[in-house]
């Protein structure tokens, strides 16, 4: 019996390695590939910290595995060996996971600073947001410059609106302004790896690049209130060109006067 | 499809009605509340007597409660289901099978669970369907009916599955705020300012239908699909569209009952309501009144509850037509300084006199905002200044330098709020102003958020006293 606890505890580190091996090549960890070119690196930092996890708890489980082993097999007259209070060990186990997390943290620095850092922006969306994103309980507001301006951060005449859909070019940089109308929401786009806080206050710029046009979901990320569950919304990455399509068919909705119906109805 | 089977059924006196059960629905047994107005009338009066039904049962055969709806055929409601006819009926003593071809311009569903005979000896009857195919038409009954139909007689399959199916979306969806029965008195409703809508007025404020008419069902898909800023009402767009269609029905279903109890009340209210009552026993007998009640719910409150029904009818129906819709007969006037300064003549003179409201400069902030105002029900001054609704919530008037408009910002939506009015609120209609004159208010009114002064502006360039006589 004193032998199944350390055969047990062997056991899964092997469970722990054959799953690491096998999930990304299944797709287990994500919900889709990722579909932004900051995805793609956002998965690598993903799995560099797996790899790492996974390093740590096999090596602890096989240590776990080889006392107990050590204790099963030697006799009952050995005395046993207390390592409280032994300062090499405590040295060696706070060092090692040091050197990790230092290392962890500076690799991701350029990872970090290509999301956040205004600066390691492209070039091309840098002073350029597509729309403002406006988080609310609990929908998303979406405004765009007028086809042909610049979007400014106060609303302009002839801006265009809509609701829980965002039109955005797909294959190229894009950013957009993240704000927020009351509490704090949390901008989440999956399968994009997207994910940034609305905070109160604050326009926050956040840009992607979508690798393929199509249909992408928004969630809200962050408890927002008793409708947290209701903030979903649809991002449709299109060509620029039909994009531009888009925005003009929104321009002539939001121009609606309501007359071209009743040329529509006389002629019937 | 819908149509037709409102067609079909319509010449079915005596089917008045489908009950539609929903089935596989485990929270426990919820109703219809009845109003505070329906509570209101004496006992006698709610419940009716061996006579003639009171309130309560009027309303409870007409519409059910939420596990067991009931389709009132009489209202314009879309209930859905096929309408079919049989064509074939073969029984033996343990399995009934039946073949249905489809009335004309309609498709028999992939799937079907029930069917309702319409006519014919079983008229009424409601039997399950054990299988379906949606090819030939042939199904086979759950059990063999009492009475059996013959070729010809008209049925429906699955009758009422929109409605059934709106009223899921509608439970999950809507009535944690609008309530189980359309009251806006769900559970988070009370965390809200302004109050979700209490649909049993039959009142909704943003349409594009005239003042004098409902609200059309494309205006109830336009707020689903596009929520209300400014308001807790948001946006369900990423839903299908036959769930929000079938959400705009079930939202009408229960506009319409909560109008239908509010008429039934009103035809007792005068006589029989508790405060009524009280002040007649004065000069009268309780006996005599309780008997008098009874004599009335049995000969003449019946008759008056199919009127009622047939009033309804009518007019929510007419709400879906042309005839309702506003349409302007110019077009928009193009936006120019000139029209915005002729939008904020026409904006303080005293015939529109929208500053009394909304406040010279637009800011929602009128002497009436602050004046007392009498309940026009009541007679009695509300608590608070300010204005108020029908449904007796403060409501103040829009500050219009924000560019939140609640029903839209569209020109047409702009234009369709001055020309009807805000119904339910102290928003008139403006329908006897030329329409240019309207279009000149619509690009004033969009151009006061980016003023940056808009009231100083007003005040040097246009006196009120000069305009508008």
């Amino acid at each position: 019996m004193k032998k199944f606890w350390a055969l047990f505890f062997w056991f899964w580190p092997l469970v722990a390695i054959l799953v690491c091996a096998v999930a990304p090549s299944r797709g287990w960890w994500f919900p889709s590939a990722p579909l932004s070119t900051l995805g793609h690196q956002i998965d690598g930092l993903f799995y560099l910290i797996l790899i790492i996890v996974t390093v740590t708890f096999v090596g602890t489980q096989a240590a776990l595995g080889y006392a107990l082993w050590k204790g099963a097999t030697k006799g009952s007259t050995q005395k046993a060996w207390f390592s409280h209070g032994s300062h090499k060990l405590e040295i060696i186990w706070t060092i090692v996971p040091a050197f990790i997390l230092v290392f962890i943290s500076l690799t991701q620095l350029d990872v970090l600073a290509e999301i956040r850092v205004i600066s390691k922006f492209p070039d091309s969306v840098r002073n350029a947001p597509v729309a403002e994103v406006m988080a609310r309980q609990f929908e998303w507001r979406i405004r765009y410059p007028k086809p042909g301006q610049q979007l400014m951060n106060v609303p302009q005449p002839g801006d265009l609106y809509f609701v829980n859909e965002v039109h955005v070019p797909a294959a190229i940089p894009t950013m957009i302004n993240l704000r927020t109308q009351d509490v704090q929401h949390a901008f989440f786009v999956p399968r994009l790896r997207v994910k940034q806080d609305a905070v109160p206050g604050l326009i926050i710029p956040v840009w992607f690049e979508i690798e393929k046009a199509g249909e992408y979901e928004l969630l809200c990320a962050e408890l927002c209130g008793w409708g947290h569950y209701k903030m979903k919304a649809r991002i449709i990455a299109d060509s620029p060109k039909g994009v531009s399509e888009y925005l003009t068919r929104l321009e002539q909705e939001q121009n609606e006067d309501g007359v071209a119906e009743v040329d529509a109805s006389k002629e019937q | 499809m819908e149509t037709s089977i409102k067609i079909t059924l319509k010449n079915q006196v005596l089917l008045g009605l489908l009950a539609l059960s929903v089935s596989g629905c485990s929270d426990g047994d919820s109703s219809f509340a009845y109003s505070q107005r329906t509570q209101s009338l004496i006992k006698e009066a709610q419940n009716g007597s061996e006579g003639g039904p009171g309130v309560k049962q009027t309303l409870d055969t007409r519409f059910g409660n939420p596990q067991q709806l009931k389709a009132w055929m009489k209202l314009p409601v879309e209930w859905g289901g096929s309408a079919a006819s049989v064509e074939s009926f073969a029984a033996s003593d343990t399995e009934a099978r039946i073949k249905f071809v489809a009335q004309e311009g309609v498709t028999l569903p992939a799937v079907a669970s029930s069917v309702q005979f319409v006519t014919g000896e079983g008229a009424g009857q409601s039997i399950a369907l054990t299988a379906w195919d949606e090819k030939t038409g042939e199904a086979v009954l759950a059990g063999v009916p009492d009475k059996t139909p013959v070729s010809g007689d008209l049925c429906v399959i699955d009758g009422g599955s929109t409605l059934k199916s709106g009223r899921v979306l509608y439970m999950r969806h809507c009535s944690h705020c609008h309530g189980a029965a359309g009251d806006g008195n769900g559970p988070t409703a009370q965390y809200m300012i302004p109050k979700p809508r209490d649909y049993r007025h039959g009142v909704f404020k943003f349409t594009s239908t005239n003042d004098q008419s409902k609200v059309s069902r494309n205006d109830l898909l336009r707020v689903l699909k596009y929520g209300i800023p400014g308001t807790y009402m948001p946006s369900f767009l990423l839903m299908k569209e036959d769930e929000l269609h079938a959400i705009v029905e079930y939202v009408r279903f229960l506009s319409m009952r909560g109008e239908y109890e509010r008429r039934l009340v009103n035809e007792l209210a005068s006589d029989y309501s508790e405060t009524a009552v009280s002040d007649r026993l004065a000069s009268e007998k309780a006996s005599d009144i309780v008997e008098e009640l009874q004599s009335f719910l049995k000969d003449e409150f019946p008759a008056t509850a199919e009127t009622l029904g047939d009033d309804l009818a009518e007019i929510w129906t007419s709400a879906d037509t042309e005839d309702a819709k506003i349409l302007p007969t110019v077009a928009r006037v193009e936006d120019s300084a000139e029209s915005r300064q002729r939008g904020r003549e026409l904006y303080l003179s005293k015939t529109l006199n929208c500053a009394d409201c909304h406040g010279i400069d637009g800011a929602g902030n009128g002497p009436q905002t602050v004046a007392f105002e009498k309940n026009p029900v009541t007679n009695e001054l509300y608590p608070e200044a300010g204005l108020h609704d029908v449904w007796d919530n403060p409501n103040q008037p829009r500050n219009l330098q924000r560019g939140i408009f609640r029903g839209g910002r569209r020109p047409i939506d702009l234009f369709c709020r001055i020309h009807a009015g805000i119904k339910g609120s102290r928003m008139p209609s403006f329908k006897n102003t030329p329409h240019e004159d309207i279009w000149h208010i619509v690009n004033y009114l969009l151009s006061l958020q980016f003023e940056s002064d808009p009231g100083t502006i007003a005040a040097k360039s246009v006196a009120p006293s000069e305009t508008g006589e």
